[in-house]
């Protein structure tokens, strides 16, 4: 009970630490100043003690001094103008014979995070960085960022700049990194410390004698230097390479992101760097603390995104041990995934089978997911497993799998069949509305040949007033009207049913919209209806070679490698689900990332069409990729094509419409999108 | 770098905070207390959560939650690794490191923290460094303090930071010269229904304790060092030497420090190590089945020992979590100590010692929830167990060498082996 009986207790310790007996007794003295900190760390407000602690900081006793001090920093802030008090005893020590001291004085000048006090901190501050004790310099660089940090607005004396740049030779190799971190932090708008080749290559002579938590953060600032000759990059690669197997994995993942930035133009030496960090990553994946597990495992990701057979053999170490925590077994999921083969996939589809029972719902659709993504370019072993797994009519298990064959059919229609039998002895009552949902596009899709189609069509048509979800029921629409097109006979009557209920009753206007589309596309008679449904939702099967999808230039993610990007990537990647309104912008926002063919599929259904205009041109005489860097540099990006030798060959294309740029700006909204589909009917 | 930390116990509740830099609001915890209400179990909440201005990352130790709030980008590796070294810290000076120890030396933690980092940066992480500035504090010495009046604080200088071996402090002097090695190995294995094993890998590690006068230069040769290939080292090991000689040549630093870590996994594809494969200790026999309508279920398992090297397998104990239709067990062990909660549905049996002549055996009966259907899965069993005086990778020192000193220090070798994340599947 921290905050009870508090002010009793304050006043006590007032009248303690002003006891002219308690303060010549030295242990008496501080054990009373432990009670204080004691207190204050429970939550109780003690700042009415300042003036009493700013008097005990006059002593000699450095432990005692030490306390006052941590009291101070905390209530400065509070009182602002008793504070001042404190500055003259610690101007005093700074200029104390002992290193120890003087440091700690220092260091707390600057902790009291009082803006007002700066003028007084300057002079001891300058007088810090020629001080003879290591200690002292280490506390007196770091104070220097520490003001800019208090004054964003005023400058820091070039004078002071350039004697921290010197500071970067100083013996000491703590002075040398706190030097480095005190520039980055004052010419963060000059983009940080300059580094030269003089500095660049100091600092890699030193890096063996910082401690590892230094050595990390050179290796991050001398990313930024660029060796003039090709000779001096394998120099440095060398130098670093004994690094690239260090037993901490931040020295390590710090040093691979050295030479993936280093090597940006030599994709071999990158190859290799990342081969030789195997070893270290995957021991951290298999680390005995989860959290590291996580951050490597997050990391290994992107690595298989460019080099997917570097951990091919290793596959078995990416297996999840039972008591796991479900954000290491997706992510091992999402690993295994990337690491199936002709050779393993078979054992790895056994090993995912017994994830999809996992207690937390969250990693059975994952493993679900996976088993899907395997079924693309694997045989229909993972179409067995899916609908073996229908029978254990688990509620959640049941409809993962339906979202999961409804994106499998998607990309290959062949599984049509398959699917259509699972379905056909269907009698299930399904609560999730992503379930649901994915269980009318299968009905509206494979309805003629799903004799039961129609009747649980009408179950859902006879439970639709309490239907609370608008996206099931736009499905629900679909679906029925799908049917409808090739069962008239058996759905007419609660297709209409089912619009009237929609039209008159509705409440949510993107259902009651799409039911008035419908209900008026019926009335243009039943071709239309036919051309608007069954038409441009198909996937296409062209675009096949897409599948594997190919391997990323190391480039592309190296940018990211060791920051929280990758941890974050991992963190949305799953779960992310596919509707209609505010889907779309999210997944326009995707679009500037590399998709997955799927994904693109997908997206390229829900785009508005504003405007659509087709033109012909002849082609030019040159390689995709030629043509892809040209067009790259008027803004225009490349989704996806087909393989090269395909006829009709594809290629998609986007760019934004910008205001500046486009002269009819008055009739494009800003930010539209521009898709374009090239295809070329000859060969090259 | 890092900006502040809070430590929050399982129960939602932040007992210490400490800011490095600016002063961020205890609010900002909020969203890690709702990751937290969201995660069925502790371990559960993602280390890794953004926050509108600030990213918390978390490490879960001893049942209490490290969150360090975030400014800017940062490398994730580095602040998790840093995050481990403050509870190790903490676990070195107090002995353990619970709510209460940290609640008791809160003036200490305060201490080591400022010292830890300043300004958001690591300053001072090496333990032995870091009890030279800080002594840690034993019933002993705060009697002897409250005595004498004398402080826990280092009055002077910590001489290893002069150095130049920046890991060891000079003039260090003892009377008992002492180099002591411990070689531990952790196996993980997963092992299938069948008992063949899916998955099994090695983690090992040297932990040295050294304590010699001067500034020794140690040289430790290996029986066979082609085992290592897969090894990372402290950085007083010269590497060089090693890719060169497979020796291990360094001085070392002063006190308790970790040599080197490796890793040995069963499917290495080098035609060397296929002799050496992860050799797994123990074996278990099961039969758990559960037949359809039914209220009974059947529980056998038996444990033996298994490639162990003559060596005798120790505190044994398995524990499975029981799916969630059985409400109780009537079992039968013979030997050692077995429970069954009904609420979380875990058995746990202490089995003590393997005597190879009479295999222990857990026996029964397991009475199921009448009316619900047959679970569909078996349980898993997770097994714990030590092994001394052996290393399973066969892993041997051939011997210990001393320059640079006149004395004769004295040296001594243990090794053991632990089960890490040893599981069966049923």
């Amino acid at each position: 009970m921290p905050y009870l009986g508090g002010e009793e207790t304050v006043r006590e310790l007032r009248r303690a630490l002003s006891n002219p007996h308690i303060q010549t007794d030295h242990l008496r003295y501080r054990n009373t100043i432990h009670r204080v900190i004691r207190l204050m760390s429970q939550g109780v407000d003690v700042s009415g003690l300042f003036s009493e602690m700013v008097k005990a900081c006059a002593t000699g006793d450095i432990v005692q001094k030490k306390l006052v001090y941590v009291f101070l920093c905390s209530y400065a802030s509070v009182n602002p103008e008793l504070s001042l008090l404190v500055i003259n005893t610690l101007r005093k020590d700074c200029s104390d014979p002992n290193p120890m001291v003087r440091s700690l004085a220092l260091r707390n000048m600057c902790n009291l995070r009082l803006p007002g006090l700066c003028e007084y901190v300057e002079q001891p501050l300058t007088a810090g960085l020629k001080d003879k004790a290591a200690c002292v310099r280490r506390v007196a660089v770091l104070g220097w960022a520490k003001i800019h940090a208090l004054l964003p607005n005023t400058e820091i004396d070039a004078a002071v700049v350039n004697e921290l740049y010197g500071l970067l030779r100083d013996p000491d190799p703590v002075v040398m990194v706190n030097c480095l971190r005190a520039l980055e932090e004052i010419l963060e708008e000059e983009g940080g410390v300059a580094i030269n080749k003089p500095i660049a290559h100091h600092l890699l002579n030193r890096l063996k004698e910082c401690d590892v938590w230094g050595q990390s953060e050179v290796l991050s600032v001398l990313q930024r230097y660029r060796p003039r000759s090709e000779d001096e990059l394998f120099d440095i690669l060398s130098l670093l390479d004994p690094a690239l197997l260090s037993h901490h994995v931040p020295i390590m993942a710090a040093t691979l992101r050295l030479f993936l930035s280093l090597c940006s133009m030599l994709p071999a030496v990158c190859v290799s760097a990342l081969e030789r960090a195997r070893g270290p990553l995957l021991a951290a994946a298999g680390s005995s603390s989860r959290e590291l597990r996580y951050a490597a495992l997050c990391h290994i990701q992107l690595l298989l995104r460019s080099e997917p057979g570097l951990m091919g053999e290793h596959y078995k170490r990416f297996y999840c041990g039972y008591a796991e925590p479900p954000y290491i077994k997706q992510s091992k999921i999402q690993v295994l995934v990337e690491l199936v083969n002709d050779d393993n996939v078979a054992v790895v589809l056994d090993e995912l089978k017994g994830y999809c029972t996992d207690v937390n719902t969250e990693t059975s659709q994952a493993a679900i997911n996976a088993i899907g993504s395997i079924g693309r370019s694997y045989d229909d072993r993972c179409l067995g497993i899916l609908t073996g797994l229908l029978e254990l009519k688990q509620e959640h298990i049941t409809s993962a799998v339906l979202q999961t064959l409804r994106d499998l059919v998607w990309v290959s229609p062949q599984y049509g069949d398959a699917v259509c039998s699972a379905l056909e002895k269907w009698e299930d009552q399904l609560q999730d509305t992503q379930g649901r949902g994915a269980l009318l596009w299968l009905l509206g899709v494979y309805g003629d040949r799903l004799s039961g189609a129609p009747y649980i069509l009408e179950d859902f048509i006879d439970g639709v007033r309490s239907e609370v979800s608008a996206e099931v029921k736009t499905e629900l629409l679909t679906a029925t009207l799908r049917v409808f097109l090739s069962r008239p006979a058996e759905t007419q009557d609660m297709m209409g049913r089912l619009l009237q209920h929609c039209i008159e009753e509705e409440l949510d206007m993107c259902v009651r919209d799409q039911a008035l589309l419908y209900y008026r596309l019926l009335h243009c008679g039943i071709e239309d209806v036919r051309r608007v449904l069954q038409c441009g939702r198909r996937s296409d099967l062209s675009l096949g070679p897409l599948i594997g999808r190919p391997p990323e230039p190391i480039s592309q993610w190296a940018s990211i490698f060791n920051t929280l990007e990758p941890l974050m990537l991992g963190a949305s990647s799953n779960g992310f689900q596919f509707g209609n309104g505010p889907e779309l912008e999210k997944a326009l926002n995707m679009l500037s990332f590399p998709c997955t063919r799927v994904w693109f599929l997908k997206t390229l259904c829900l785009f508005v069409v504003i405007f659509q205009a087709y033109v012909m041109c002849p082609v030019p005489r040159c390689s995709p990729e030629s043509l892809q860097v040209a067009l790259q540099l008027v803004n225009i990006q490349t989704l996806a094509f087909t393989a090269p030798n395909k006829l009709p060959w594809k290629m998609y294309l986007y760019t934004h419409s910008s205001h500046t740029l486009t002269p009819h700006s008055s009739t494009t909204p800003p930010n539209t999108l521009i898709l374009a589909e090239v295809l070329q009917f000859t060969m090259l | 770098m890092i900006h502040s930390l809070f430590l929050v116990n399982s129960s939602g509740d932040i007992f210490l905070e400490k800011h490095w830099k600016s002063v961020v609001s205890r609010s900002v915890c909020d969203y890690f207390f709702e990751a937290q209400e969201r995660a069925s179990e502790p371990e559960n909440v993602p280390p890794v959560i953004p926050t509108p201005h600030h990213y918390l990352i978390s490490v879960l130790r001893h049942r209490i939650y490290f969150v360090a709030v975030i400014q800017s980008e940062v490398p994730p590796l580095f602040v998790i690794e840093f995050l481990h070294r403050v509870v190790d810290t903490f676990q070195d000076y107090f002995g353990v490191c619970t709510e209460a120890a940290i609640k008791d030396n809160v003036v200490v933690v305060y201490e080591l923290l400022e010292e830890m980092l300043d300004n958001g940066f690591p300053l001072a992480t090496e333990s032995n460094i870091l009890k030279e500035l800080i002594k840690p504090p034993t019933i002993l010495r705060t009697v002897v303090n409250t005595i004498t009046g004398s402080t826990n604080v280092g009055e002077q200088l910590p001489t290893g930071q002069l150095s130049v071996v920046p890991w060891r402090r000079t003039g260090v002097k003892y009377t008992n010269n002492e180099a002591y090695f411990d070689v531990v190995e952790e196996i993980d294995a997963i092992i299938d229904k069948s008992g063949s094993t899916i998955t099994a890998e090695i983690q090992g590690v040297i932990d040295a304790c050294v304590k010699l006068t001067g500034m020794p230069d140690l040289t430790l040769s290996f029986m066979n060092p082609r085992l290592l290939d897969d090894v990372s080292f402290h950085p007083c090991v010269r590497f060089k030497r090693w890719e060169a000689e497979r020796i291990l040549s360094f001085i070392p630093p002063d006190g308790n420090f970790r040599l080197l870590s490796y890793h040995v996994s069963s499917q290495n594809l080098h035609p060397l190590r296929s002799t050496s494969l992860v050799a797994i200790p123990v074996y278990v026999k099961h039969n758990i089945t559960f037949r359809e309508g039914s209220s009974q279920g059947r529980f056998e398992l038996t444990l033996g020992p298994k490639q162990t090297m003559g060596k005798g397998v120790e505190a044994v104990l398995v524990n499975s979590q029981l799916p969630r239709g059985v409400l109780n067990t009537n079992l039968n062990p013979s030997q050692g100590t077995y429970t069954f909660d009904p609420v979380t549905k875990l058995l746990t049996w202490d089995v003590g010692k393997i005597n190879p002549q009479k295999l222990p055996s857990l026996k029964g009966s397991m009475s199921l929830q009448a009316g619900a259907s047959k679970p569909d899965e078996n349980p898993t069993i997770n097994i714990q167990f030590k092994i001394q005086q052996s290393a399973l990778s066969g892993l041997k020192v051939n011997r210990l060498d001393m320059y640079g000193e006149k004395y004769k220090p004295f040296k001594g070798i243990k090794y053991m082996t632990k089960a890490g994340k040893f599981q069966v599947r049923t």
